[in-house]
């Protein structure tokens, strides 16, 4: 594999990765913070896609389909989350069994109303040309993933560390029970982080409709990336979730050209390596859930 | 054995051994069909309900175990050897994944085991010379247990039946026994069994490894019950579906998980042959289930019970 290739599919992975990052990066906070495990998440970047696919259809073009489906999806989260969730809180297996069961209502709904074809977002227009970064020519549309994902990565780490937002996340995942007791309205933090993460999830549907395309099964292979994503970096830290994504995306890429049978066993081993050197992740808070 | 638990037992065998005659051709299959999944999910429940190990990954041994017989099955045809070979295989599976994931817990270990059983049904999916990828492969070994090949419906029901018993009243013995009872001492309080000298990860270690061979025999029965295997039998899916048998029955006993199966597989049949929707209502199950649920079938059915022949033990323990 020459220089240039190999530069080309790690391009390619890190596009995947910053996908992979908005969703995880949800997950692991609403993980780590509310203490559930989201198995609707991949159901949001089902959601989040199927539905810029409608608008676009109706003619709103690429960037108002996104801003509306990123709205829908965050709207979805948050009823999801106070008309269901809210009443299991605490119950780890009711919460697993809920989110499950959710999430088979809506891969299901989007097979009924959209088919089981494969289908694909067009790249909006501007973007749908080869830049040329002097050594090779690649998808300016995946290099504008990489810096959307990049900026999110710093936006999030900026609020997470300098905000007092980013505060109480911080000392909800340390002790849920201290930060209620200190006066901070838990529950619409809690509701304001599942909205949040939500909508992270629908951007990273529409933005991977382009290069991904969308099927239903989708959701559940990104979920399980994701899931693997916030074990190796570590609950409730959007660095280890950025970390993470990256390592998978490349790997999942590069393994995909080099050996294409055992890519999936190869980052389940990382996995694995990351687990026993360090059980709560690589850049984990706090005790193990 | 108490009196009681004897005449339960006993009533049990029985209602296994009549219920042929009161059901159709198909009716019988269901019911093949029903058992090989109680034996499954009782597998999966044994490892919830009594050592506090919520997995999402044990398809995984399940489809395990189905692979076994299916390929070796192409090679050696003996039922018995078939059969071991798949609670070995699946067995192994679960001691090395145990030794390796038993040290977290809770929401960890869920996530864990999901990627495990993912990663199986990632292999078996891409490894199309061997396994037949995505279209599966049909079942070539024959079930014989030395006695000609077994056809017959009604014989191989019976055959599923012994080994449902068979299971139930292997794991009644072990969950009675001073081994079965520090693992239950263990999900109460770790800490306390912990305190008093346990080795608790070597105690859960057993239990895991001992679940996973059973759910690997109950694969290898299926793969001769359905003659043809998919991935889908590896995939986490699966996996929920069988944890949501084990919540319907009723976590922490021992025949709730395969009421919850028989409850299961009998009304997915019923209404797959009415819409194509069945996810969706299954999903909704699924909602009820957590949010009116109550502690599952066997619980509803032993309040009732307490409520009709106990009336004054039911008060009194109010």
């Amino acid at each position: 594999m020459s220089a240039t290739t190999l530069t080309m599919h790690i391009l390619n992975g890190l596009a995947y990765g910053m996908l992979l990052f908005m969703i995880a990066a949800g997950l692991s906070i609403i993980f780590g913070l509310m203490n559930i495990v989201n198995l609707a998440h991949g159901t949001f970047y089902l959601a989040g896609v199927y539905i810029a696919y409608y608008f676009i259809g109706r003619h709103m073009g690429f960037w108002l389909s996104l801003l509306l489906s990123i709205i829908v999806v965050a709207v979805l989260g948050v009823l999801m989350e106070k008309l269901l969730l809210e009443r299991v809180y605490g119950k780890e297996l009711e919460q697993v069994l809920l989110t499950f069961g959710l999430s088979f209502i809506f891969a299901d709904v989007v097979k009924w109303i959209w088919g089981t074809s494969p289908l694909t977002l067009p790249v909006p227009s501007g973007l749908d040309v080869s830049a040329d970064l002097g050594f090779m020519i690649f998808p300016a549309y995946r290099i504008f993933v990489i810096v959307v994902g990049c900026l999110l990565a710093v936006l999030l780490w900026y609020m997470e560390n300098k905000t007092r937002v980013g505060a109480m996340i911080r000392a909800g995942v340390d002790d849920r029970d201290m930060l209620s007791a200190l006066g901070i309205n838990i529950k619409v933090v809690f509701t304001c982080i599942f909205a949040v993460g939500a909508g992270l999830a629908g951007l990273s549907g529409v933005l991977g409709g382009p290069i991904m395309g969308m099927y239903v099964g989708i959701d559940s292979e990104i979920l399980i990336s994701s899931l693997v994503i916030v074990v190796i970096g570590g609950l409730g830290t959007w660095k280890g979730a950025f970390i993470g994504a990256i390592l998978v995306g490349v790997v999942d890429t590069l393994g995909r050209v080099l050996f294409p049978s055992f890519t999936m066993a190869m980052i389940f081993a990382i996995m694995i390596v990351v687990l026993l050197i360090k059980p709560n992740g690589l850049f984990g808070r706090g005790a193990q859930a | 054995m108490n009196k009681r638990s004897f005449w339960f037992s006993l009533g049990l065998i029985a209602v296994l051994a009549i219920l042929p005659l009161l059901l159709s051709s198909f009716g019988l299959k269901l019911g093949s069909e029903v058992l090989i999944m109680a034996i499954f999910v009782m597998s999966l429940g044994l490892i919830i309900g009594f050592a506090g190990l919520v997995s999402l990954g044990h398809a995984a041994f399940f489809g395990a175990g189905a692979y076994a017989v299916t390929l070796i099955g192409d090679h050696i045809d003996n039922t018995y050897l078939l059969l071991a070979a798949a609670i070995l295989v699946s067995g192994i599976l679960a001691f090395i994944s145990g030794l390796l994931f038993i040290r977290s817990s809770g929401a960890y270990f869920l996530m864990i085991t999901l990627a495990f059983g993912q990663m199986l049904y990632a292999i078996a999916y891409k490894m199309e010379e061997l396994t037949g990828g995505a279209d599966g492969k049909p079942v070539l070994a024959t079930f014989n247990l030395g006695f000609g090949e077994i056809e017959s419906r009604v014989t191989f029901y019976y055959i599923t039946a012994a080994a449902f018993a068979a299971c139930y009243f292997l794991l009644r013995i072990f969950i009675s026994s001073p081994l079965g009872r520090s693992i239950i001492g263990i999900k109460e309080n770790e800490s306390r069994m912990t305190a008093l000298g346990y080795n608790t990860r070597n105690y859960k270690l057993v239990v895991y490894t001992l679940s996973g061979m059973m759910a690997g025999f109950a694969g290898g029965l299926y793969s001769y019950f359905n003659e043809y295997i998919s991935p889908d039998l590896l995939h986490w899916m699966f996996s929920g579906q069988a944890l949501i048998m084990v919540i319907v029955g009723g976590v922490g006993t021992l025949l709730g998980p395969a009421i919850g199966a028989g409850f299961f597989v009998v009304l997915q049949n019923y209404i797959s042959s009415y819409t194509e929707r069945w996810p969706i209502i299954m999903g909704l199950i699924f909602v009820a289930i957590v949010l009116y649920g109550r502690g599952g079938i066997v619980h509803i059915v032993s309040l009732i019970w307490n409520m009709i022949f106990r009336p004054k033990q039911s008060k009194n323990r109010d």
